[in-house]
């Protein structure tokens, strides 16, 4: 056999990782074998396990099967399988027991070892790891398969207890989710600060009777368009944006690339209308003091009009920020994983929807927070030094 | 006969149907040193502003130099890098520092080397004692220093006429005297001034002509012993003494 000349070490962990749940006891199951042989490996294939729960077998297709406890089979075909198990958590009974179990061709009696769970890990002790080795004889040849698993704690009846078992059991998965929630809010309210630049520019375009008719009317059409834009992506709400964009026009093939987009066009019509309150807030004399130094519009607004309202935009500009980052919870309607629709997947494993939307209230706060007096900071600093002229090189 | 650097001819302004400026006339020879007085509404910064368009005059003509400004306006950027203007408000740039509010139009307008601009900014700061508020923000000056540093931008182009809009009327009385006192400076170098300003005793040392207007028109002109001692007019009476009133 070729394949005995190399020493090979076949590892399915992922491919055979079974969370076996009921009410309140969990355990995963993961599955390595060390084998040099194509036969033995077909066996081990046909190794089946089996949930207590209406005795189902699982396979790496029925993932997630309801059970307490589990059978480990005390053979496949005619082979005979022993186990061993060394857990202070679970016990292996001696005693096989015969369970019917459905199968394609109708009940069939299976002689299995039961496996018991002693005691659960509490949250604090986390996942109790354990090893189940089967030792059995094929074609001659000795093999021993080992099946790693997990047991994991459960999430205490109250709400304190379950809380906490949320937030740290989870914390993986809400730390991914405030992780995409900050990127998407932060580079989309980026993204929309510099559209935003140029829908200002649109509308606050000067129209002077000097030019010519043409230019009039494209200046004019312009300024209607950022205008319609202002309108249209303020006055819908960002959730039927983001259908309408996934859904409905379908053009993405990736939800995030999606969700960005939305979210800069939406915020882009904001920070548009913040920056224009800003140009409008510089008092009109600076703006005549440059016309009357020859100074024309472009270079009036690049260099004095702009740089000012700019700046005084800056903590409504960064309060989009924050806005965003509650904000794109609706993102969760096409299936991005932020942390709203993580927390959604949360609350739904152990049906507690209280602690896991409290957990994630808390996480919101505390981005919305923190992301706020950093801002504040970055403000102060920001009125202190004076920017020199840029070169104009 | 003399020569005129600066023409307003028959000049007319309205706001929507408000006629401001009722046809004006006003010839200005080089170096000449011109105040414009008269009671508030009279229309005297719509005429200065009508000068340098930044009003756009209704009719008539403004001639720099024999070029008609009303009909080439799309060379307004030689007639203002010419004419400079002042403005009551000092209208400084607040994201620029002191000297950059100088360099900035010679740079970007006139796309002159900047260091050099520079240094020629530090010249006219000097001029106007600003030199030690070079890397100043602009918040941080008085009212006083602020219209110096005005004055020292407006001379970055090399005008050959500044407008004054009523130059001291916002400043607080003690710093009144060191605007003024540049200004009289600045006319010793021969550039030719048009002072809108209430500073009657001023107007009276320091200019060549006092322009009195009155709803819209220029109701007397001429030398400021002629104004100030002799007036003709009765309205010209009338408004110096209620100035001369006021100021007591
Ligand atoms: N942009 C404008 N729109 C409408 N009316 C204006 C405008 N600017 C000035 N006016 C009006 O024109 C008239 C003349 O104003 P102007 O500012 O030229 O007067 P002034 O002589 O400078 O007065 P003051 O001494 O108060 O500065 C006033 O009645 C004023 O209300
Ligand atoms: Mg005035």
């Amino acid at each position: 056999m070729m394949n005995k000349l190399v020493k090979t070490i076949l590892t399915f962990v992922v491919a055979f990782a079974i969370i076996l749940t009921i009410g309140q006891n969990e355990t995963v199951l993961a599955s390595t074998i060390e084998t040099d042989s194509t036969e033995i490996l077909d066996a081990y294939d046909n190794i089946r396990f089996y949930s207590s729960y209406n005795y189902q077998t699982l396979t790496e297709d029925r993932l997630n099967q309801l059970i307490v406890d589990f059978y480990v089979p005390a053979s496949y075909g005619d082979v005979t399988i022993t186990w061993e198990l060394d857990s202070t958590y679970l016990s292996l009974s001696n005693h096989s027991e015969i369970i019917s179990v459905q199968s394609t061709t109708g009940l069939v009696d299976i002689e299995v070892y039961p496996v018991t769970i002693l005691q659960v890990p509490s949250i604090l002790h986390g996942d109790e790891t354990f090893e189940l080795v089967g030792h059995f004889t094929y074609l001659d040849e000795s093999a021993t398969t080992s099946y790693f698993g997990t047991l994991v704690p459960v999430i205490p009846d109250t709400f304190y207890g379950g809380v906490l078992y949320t937030f740290i059991r989870y914390i993986k998965l809400f730390l991914e989710g405030a992780a995409l929630t900050l990127g998407i809010s932060l580079v989309g309210t980026v993204i929309g600060f510099f559209l935003a630049l140029l829908i200002v520019s649109g509308k606050t375009l000067t129209i002077s009777d000097s030019e010519s008719k043409s230019v009039r009317i494209i200046k004019q059409i312009i300024q209607k368009l950022a205008s319609f834009y202002i309108v249209l992506f303020r006055g819908t709400p960002m959730i039927v944006q983001a259908s309408f964009f996934w859904y409905g026009l379908g053009l993405f093939g990736d939800a995030l690339a999606c969700g960005l987009f939305v979210v800069s066009l939406n915020t882009a019509a904001y920070i548009a209308e913040i920056i224009r309150g800003g140009i409008n807030s510089i008092d009109h004399g600076q703006t005549e003091a440059a016309k009357s130094l020859g100074m024309n519009k472009f270079q009036t607004m690049r260099y004095v009009i702009f740089p000012q309202a700019i700046k005084n935009s800056m903590p409504a500009i960064g309060n989009e920020f924050v806005i965003n980052i509650k904000d794109t919870a609706v993102l969760s309607v096409i299936g991005i994983f932020e942390l709203f629709n993580q927390t959604r997947k949360i609350a739904g494993m152990h049906y507690r929807q209280l602690e896991a939307y409290f957990v994630v209230a808390i996480i919101y706060l505390f981005l919305t927070y923190t992301v706020t007096s950093i801002l504040k900071q970055v403000e102060k600093r920001m009125d202190l030094p004076l920017k020199e002229l840029p070169s104009s090189n | 006969m003399k020569e005129y650097i600066l023409q307003v001819n028959n000049l007319h302004k309205y706001f929507s149907d408000q006629e401001v400026l009722k046809g004006i006339h006003l010839d200005v020879t080089k170096g000449e040193i011109i105040s414009i007085i008269g009671s508030s509404g009279s229309g005297k910064s719509t005429l200065l502003r009508c000068i340098n368009f930044l009003e756009q005059p209704t009719q008539g003509d403004i001639i720099y130099r024999g070029v008609n400004y009303v009909e080439h306006q799309n060379d307004l950027i030689h007639l203002r890098k010419n004419v400079a203007m002042v403005f009551q408000s000092f209208n400084l740039f607040n994201n620029l520092s002191v000297i950059d509010n100088l360099t900035i139009a010679p740079v970007k307008v006139l796309h002159k080397d900047k260091t050099t601009s520079r240094e020629k900014a530090l010249e006219m700061l000097d001029l106007v004692g600003m030199r030690e508020f070079a890397h100043k923000n602009t918040k941080l000056l008085s009212g006083g220093q602020k219209q110096r540093v005005a004055i020292a931008r407006s001379l970055m182009m090399d005008p050959e006429i500044i407008l004054f809009d009523e130059p001291t009327s916002a400043l607080d009385p003690e710093m009144v005297g060191e605007v003024l006192d540049v200004m009289k400076n600045l006319a010793e170098t021969g550039i030719t001034m048009l002072i809108v300003t209430h500073e009657m005793q001023f107007a009276r040392e320091i200019s060549d002509r006092v322009i009195f207007m009155h709803e819209g028109i220029v109701h007397e002109e001429g030398s400021p012993e002629d104004i100030f001692i002799n007036p003709k007019e009765t309205r010209t009476r009338d408004f110096l003494k209620r100035v001369i009133k006021e100021k007591d």
